[in-house]
């Protein structure tokens, strides 16, 4: 066995597969049975802890890969090319849904009016808000660059801020309101389209207020600098991403 | 400094075109021709954030081609469905 593979049996690990494993269950548990979702939870839950109790940092801190194995990405950081592959299977994700969405909406003989049916300006207030928060977390890592801890606190406070905001609007006014006008994820094609992707969306915005919330834990810890904060450029790339889905989101439901 | 004028410029012009989709939605005339409008103004929003706030446009073309062909793979599925209605299917 040479080094390099000793090196990597060191630094493997069945965690990934087990998250996986529990987000399948999950998932299966939002199909079909409730209680699944708690199974889930657990598991992804008791595997991400396992996995930083480890030291995933080190785990996943494999030796520099020879150049000819990276290319044509070989000026790509490995962590910042495996969030645009990321990001290129959300594009692929929701970019189906709106197609789908636009395929079934062209062929209904009727459709609601999205200004009848949607408060436009919850959504373009909403959307404001979004911009904003997206507007945050580049100033945060404008101000981690030029050393500024100040300047990151306040920036991710203010982008983690907006975007619970936006969480609490859509589901603390917007969906209840929807659900008394009998707008509902069973009332037919347009509530369960509307719900589907929104609701999906509403997810990415959770689990970036996740992500920012690692973002201020470690800022807090002194865990960032002027030279380490690909952390930073990284969930910030992600809570961008959440942007510029909404920006197709909000035109779709609320105004046309 | 100039790169936070220049984001906040950036804000300040996404702000504004999210007033205008409100607006044009207002506005009496031709529905068909306003969805094309509002659909392009929210394209062009996506692809400043993209270019600015993701900074692609420093990336260099290598790494921008996965979410390039992340889109048209998307295009295409969209092509195949107009495709589709079209042909009555």
């Amino acid at each position: 066995m040479t080094n390099e593979e000793t090196n990597a049996k060191d630094k493997s690990t069945y965690l990934p597969l087990i998250i996986t494993v529990g987000l399948a269950i999950f998932l299966l548990g939002l199909a079909i049975y409730i209680p699944l979702i708690i199974a889930g939870l657990v598991i992804i839950i008791a595997s991400v802890f396992k996995l930083f109790k480890d030291g995933a940092k080190e785990r996943f801190a494999d030796s520099k890969e020879a150049d000819e194995e990276k290319y044509p990405l070989e000026s790509v950081p490995k962590e910042k090319l495996g969030l645009w592959i990321f990001l290129a299977s959300e594009i692929l994700i929701f970019g189906s849904l709106i197609v789908a969405y636009g395929y079934v909406r062209v062929n209904s003989s009727s459709w609601p009016i999205a200004t009848q049916t949607h408060n436009v300006l919850l959504g373009m207030t909403n959307t404001i808000i979004l911009l904003t928060s997206s507007l945050a977390m580049i100033l945060a890592l404008v101000s981690i660059k030029a050393g500024n801890v100040r300047g990151l606190k306040l920036s991710l406070n203010g982008a983690f801020a907006l975007g619970f905001t936006f969480l609490v609007i859509k589901l603390g006014f917007e969906w209840p309101t929807l659900f008394r006008n009998g707008f509902t994820i069973n009332s037919g094609l347009p509530a369960s389209s509307y719900f589907v992707l929104t609701g999906l969306h509403t997810m990415h915005v959770a689990v970036g207020l996740v992500a920012i919330g690692y973002l201020m834990f470690r800022t807090y810890q002194g865990g960032f600098t002027s030279t380490k904060h690909v952390a930073v450029e990284n969930v910030g790339l992600y809570w961008h991403f959440v942007d510029i889905v909404w920006m197709f989101l909000f035109p779709l439901f609320y105004l046309i | 400094m100039a790169g936070i004028k220049l984001y906040i410029g950036i804000w300040l012009g996404l702000v504004f075109a999210t007033i205008m989709e409100v607006v044009i939605r207002s506005l009496p005339g031709a529905a068909s021709l306003f969805v094309l409008i509002i659909m392009l103004i929210a394209s062009v929003k996506a692809i400043a954030i993209s270019l600015y706030y993701q900074n692609l446009r420093h990336e260099g073309i290598r790494l921008a081609t996965l979410p390039i062909a992340a889109v048209v793979g998307i295009v295409f599925l969209a092509v195949s469905a107009a495709m589709t209605m079209s042909m009555g299917m």
